[in-house]
């Protein structure tokens, strides 16, 4: 059976191709549009993963949409209605919106693969992560927890999953809690007040955080009431998401935390005003946080299941998934590669194969390179053409090679095989550096990828090693497999971990495999034995702004529009000094 | 080649001279200008990625670079005009603008000849209002000298786009430009009727929200408030229906 997931229309579009149970490619459209984030309808990498699969639009046995649009819609105009008058310009804005695209999915799918309209189905948004968690996740029952910005109506659930061996699969979504009450809109509306792009910039307020205090704790409280019943709810004089286009925070959110910071405005922590933005970031994630962990102890009292699944964009808080790991009770907790909306492609695919279609269980490869595959020739004819020598070795010597630079302060573009699915660079389309000294961090942050210097890079480090340099909960070890986890640094190696070690003395690990990524995982030891520490410094192959590099000549750009210093792709390797050169007798011309 | 502003420009200067005077606005538009510049560079980056032409794609990286640059040069001034001054919301971007129409470029939709061409175009204009920023702040030398720096590279750019579009374009150089100029004017054209309908649109749609809403908002509010927050089930919905969109 071929079944073909997509998400769209909100942010970071993505599509899916399951074939007979299996994912045989995903990618999100920004990987091919190269527009970060890319929202629109997913064709180029809907014809992508058809072209992976070998198939034509009228051989997909159904093509399944992630989100129910007219719930969606209802939500969008039942909300709007509850806000009258104060709603009169986000109305406009909403109708043109959603009456001039976003409800006509159906139509859209139809005319432009050309499939009949009973072959499209439309799973529920979180059903659709809650799929992506549980069906990837290599564990047989679980319970799941799914929280992001909004779906249709919820915002968040709780239910638990089934895979038995030799019967249908179960998933379940128990309970859900509805918009505008969310965490997902909680923590973006920090996001905003804090001055970053909102679906884009809580990466940067959980960095933010480790650099101050929760003093505002008690007032973020304040925001999110606690509900008999157990869940939450948000405090809606706080916040204008819910009725106007314009800011998610209100009046009544500046009296309690003081101006919003603009966004031109660098935050400097050495004064009292970028202080205040961290304690503000630090009390939003304290508070998310024990928000989590008290939802996530009631489940696991009340289901007995010893697994967590977790899905939803809120997955994506490695501080808020660490402390849950250690203080909710679960002995493991799943977080797959893409919990945001892109792997709601991949979940959409799956909930129709296993329960609409009723398909038996497969187990899936548990790994996140879904994406176009890199090809060494590429390189080799763009730096024939630059007048670059480019080496093709063999891969002991290319990984010793890389070692070499590595160890002598260089940083390595690193590609090969398939992409990744989901915001992490996993040892597929990576930077690479050495992570011990912090000038190189600030390199990084300052030269390469040109962004604020307060937030932190990551670790990779083979994962049967992890626990000597990271202090890991049990499962903390599983939970690093897709960098989804924060973890302290053990304090004897912070002075040789300084680039990697964040201001509160934590990293957001990846812990390697050998089965996942072997190639990967030789380098790691074979800079362990160069230096002393299997540990590299981790990033995302790409500059601010731009989604990660995804065929070598995005790779390639990259690596001659920044300070990197080596660009290995497969088993080719280009240095940059000649480059230079070459640029300078061309721009003289 | 020396620049010189438009003949609109310098017959506006005194209106220029005054958008500029003010320091938080100046900060913020120089700000707004490093944005600009660099959603131009990732563009241009994009160009060179798909491009087949070796040439070129060195040209068009280094384009992109420069355009990095200049968002560090004006993003680096604009800070430092920032500390201490007032905070200014206007930035009359409608008058005094950056170098408008590169982030409307769509690399990977144009052949080499029109982007060379869209890309001459939009360098010269943004040359020459450059040159008029250059030239109204005398009062500020330091973000005249900004301005003349980020000219120079702009006139290496007008020239390698000319020149590149005389060799991808043999002959034609002519025809390709106004044929981008054409485009640039049509691009205009569907800008403004695109916010035409939006505003019609938005009118349309707001008294239809006065006029057809209330009632129903009426409803929608009573409802609401028999609404509880907290837990609701979720089982009311069968898992595997996945054929109804509602």
């Amino acid at each position: 059976m071929r079944i073909l997931g997509i998400s769209a229309h909100y942010h970071d579009s993505a599509a899916a191709l399951l074939v007979d149970g299996v994912p045989v490619a995903a990618v999100q459209e920004e990987r091919l549009s190269r527009r970060k984030n890319d929202a629109a309808f997913p064709l180029a990498a809907i014809e992508w993963c058809l072209e992976r699969g070998g198939l034509e639009p009228d051989e997909l046995d159904a093509v399944v949409f992630y989100e129910k649009p007219m719930l969606k819609f209802d939500r969008i105009l039942t909300t709007l209605l509850r806000a009258f008058p104060h709603s009169c310009r986000a109305f406009a804005q909403a109708m043109k919106n959603t009456v001039g695209e976003k409800i006509w999915v159906k139509g859209i799918i139809a005319s432009r693969l050309g499939v009949p309209a009973r072959k499209i189905l439309f799973t529920q948004h979180h059903q659709a992560h809650a799929a992506a968690a549980f069906f990837t996740a290599p564990t047989r029952q679980a319970a799941i927890l799914t929280a992001d910005g909004v779906g249709e109506w919820a915002t968040l659930t709780v239910g638990r999953g089934q895979r038995p061996a030799d019967g249908p699969c179960r998933l379940e979504l128990l309970r859900e809690v509805r918009f505008p009450h969310s965490l997902g809109m909680l923590y973006s509306t920090f996001t905003a007040y804090l001055g970053f792009p909102v679906n884009e910039g809580e990466y940067k307020v959980m960095g933010l955080a480790s650099y101050g205090k929760p003093v505002y704790a008690a007032e973020v409280r304040r925001l999110v009431p606690r509900t008999a019943d157990g869940a939450f709810s948000l405090a809606l004089e706080y916040f204008e998401f819910h009725t106007t286009a314009r800011r998610s925070y209100s009046s009544r959110f500046l009296e309690l935390f003081g101006p919003a910071r603009d966004p031109l405005d660098p935050i400097d922590l050495d004064t009292a005003e970028g202080r205040r933005f961290a304690d503000v970031a630090a009390s939003v994630q304290l508070v998310l946080e024990e928000l989590l962990i008290d939802l996530a102890r009631a489940l696991r009292r009340e289901l007995d299941l010893p697994d967590l699944c977790l899905g939803g964009g809120v997955a994506l808080n490695g501080c808020a998934n660490a402390r849950l790991l250690a203080e909710s009770g679960f002995e493991r907790l799943f977080v797959p590669p893409a919990p945001g909306d892109a792997g709601c492609a991949l979940g959409a695919a799956l909930v129709a194969d296993r329960l609409h279609f009723g398909n038996p269980d497969r187990q899936l490869p548990d790994h996140p390179f879904w994406g176009p595959e890199v090809a060494t020739a590429d390189l080799a004819r763009l730096a024939d053409e630059d007048g670059l020598a480019c080496h093709q070795v063999e891969e002991g010597a290319l990984v010793d090679e890389v070692v070499e630079a590595l160890a002598s302060g260089a940083v390595v573009g690193w590609m090969e095989g398939a992409g990744e699915l989901g915001p992490r660079a996993l040892g597929h389309r990576s930077l690479l550096a050495a992570p011990h000294d912090a000038q190189m961090r600030d390199r990084l942050n300052l030269r390469i990828k040109r962004r604020e210097e307060f937030r932190p890079f990551a670790p990779a480090v083979p994962a049967e090693l992890a626990d000597r340099y990271f202090q890991l909960p049990p499962g903390g070890v599983r939970l690093g497999r897709f960098m989804s986890g924060v973890f302290p640094v053990r304090p004897e190696w912070r002075p040789r971990l300084q680039a990697v070690t964040h201001v509160d003395g934590t990293a957001r690990v990846q812990t390697v495999d050998a089965t996942m990524a072997p190639r990967f995982h030789a380098l790691l030891h074979a800079y362990g034995r160069r230096s002393g520490i299997p540990v590299l410094l981790n990033t995302s192959f790409n500059l601010a702004g731009e989604p990660i590099v995804s065929r070598a000549v995005e790779g390639y750009s990259t690596f001659r529009r920044s300070d990197m210093d080596l660009l290995v792709v497969g088993n080719a390797l280009v240095r940059k000094a000649r480059a230079r050169t070459v640029e300078r007798r061309e721009a003289a011309e | 080649m020396s620049v010189t502003p438009s003949l609109l420009d310098r017959s506006l200067r005194p209106l220029h001279r005054w958008v500029w005077a003010e320091r938080g606005r100046r900060a913020r538009k120089l700000l707004r200008f490093a944005e600009t510049e660099r959603s131009g560079g990732r563009e241009i980056a994009r160009a060179a990625e798909c491009t087949s032409d070796p040439i070129l794609r060195r040209l068009l990286l280094r384009h992109a670079q420069d355009e990095e640059r200049h968002a560090e040069l004006f993003g680096a001034r604009g800070r430092a005009l920032r500390k201490g001054a007032p905070s200014s919301q206007l930035e009359a971007n409608w008058l005094a603008p950056g170098e408008r129409g590169l982030d409307e470029l769509r690399a990977d939709r144009l052949s080499e000849r029109a982007l060379l061409a869209f890309l001459h175009l939009s360098e010269k204009a943004a040359a020459r209002r450059f040159a008029l920023y250059r030239q109204v702040l005398g009062a500020d030398p330091e973000t005249s000298a900004v301005f003349a720096e980020v000219l120079a590279d702009e006139e290496f750019h007008m020239t390698y786009t000319r020149t590149q579009l005389e060799r991808v374009a043999t002959g034609r150089r002519g025809r390709a430009l106004w044929r981008a100029r054409g485009a640039r004017i049509w691009k205009a054209y569907l800008r403004l009727a695109a916010a035409l309908a939006g505003l019609l649109g938005h009118l349309v749609l707001t008294i239809q929200y006065f006029v057809l809403v209330p009632p129903f908002a009426l409803l929608a509010r009573r409802a609401a408030r028999r609404e509880r927050a907290g837990w609701h089930s979720a089982e009311a919905r069968p898992a595997a229906d996945l054929e109804g969109q509602y």
